[in-house]
């Protein structure tokens, strides 16, 4: 069990929740651990809580649920460094930038968080593809409104199962 | 940090399977080829450099001095999106 203090007060995490990156996310790369949780399972953005710093965390969004077409190549060096050996294992996860002035909201297709659900490690991995943009208008997708069916609930507690 | 001096058409090898070949010198620009094993990852480094920038955009909405700035403010104005002005 660890604690922290995040701006949703003070987490007690579980040890088995926590996220190891191999390599962190791209200017964060001293933060090598996060939590993975829901606020409010209604909302398909889920924060993505830096356990070294309680002051970081992203909002993400299954890259599935952001666009149910894509369809990107992990690299095979990734794939073995995440110590993937099945698809199944595999979360991934899109950053999302709020611009609020006009309001924007946009996912990171180009970089998703590759998320080993089963060994719980995870990296940001820059794709070969560059059809899949760094800004991705989540608005574009009706998805968002709809789909629900490719949550990974076992890696997802929400906060006050922490 | 490594720096050598190459010619037109002349390589660089970077371990046993990585080549980077000078392909073409023009004006201020300098085209590479590079033969790499599928699994090397090649980018340009711009796109790291936006992938960081973006980021830290990103991080910046959980800061925890806008309180307004939940999830549940980002998904109702999402699904009731308010017109907003032309530009």
């Amino acid at each position: 069990m660890r604690i922290i203090a995040t701006r949703f007060g003070d987490i007690t995490i579980d040890k088995s929740k926590i996220i190891r990156m191999k390599g962190g996310i791209l200017g964060f790369e001293h933060l090598k651990s996060y939590v993975l949780f829901m606020q409010d399972k209604e909302i398909p953005f889920w924060w993505f809580q830096s356990l070294e710093n309680g002051s970081i965390a992203f909002v993400v969004i299954n890259s599935f649920v952001a666009n149910p077409d894509y369809e990107p190549l992990i690299p095979d060096n990734e794939s073995r460094l995440l110590e993937i050996s099945s698809p199944e294992d595999v979360t991934l996860l899109s950053i999302i930038t709020i611009n609020s002035d006009p309001f924007r909201v946009t996912a990171n297709m180009r970089a998703p968080i590759v998320v080993n659900a089963k060994k719980m490690l995870a990296k940001q991995v820059v794709l070969n593809e560059p059809d899949y943009p760094v800004q991705y208008f989540i608005t574009d997708s009706k998805a968002i409104f709809e789909n629900r069916e490719c949550e990974i609930v076992e890696i997802l507690p929400s906060l006050q199962a922490l | 940090m490594l720096i050598l001096t190459r010619k037109l058409g002349e390589t660089i090898r970077i371990g046993n399977e990585i080549k980077v070949t000078i392909v073409e010198v023009k004006g201020g620009q300098i085209r590479v080829g590079i033969d790499a094993p599928s699994d090397v990852v090649v980018h340009r480094e711009e796109i790291y450099e936006m992938i960081r920038e973006q980021n830290i955009v990103a991080a910046g909405y959980s800061d925890s001095s806008n309180q307004d700035k939940s999830l549940s403010y980002l998904w109702n104005r999402l699904r009731n999106p308010v017109k907003e002005k032309a530009e």
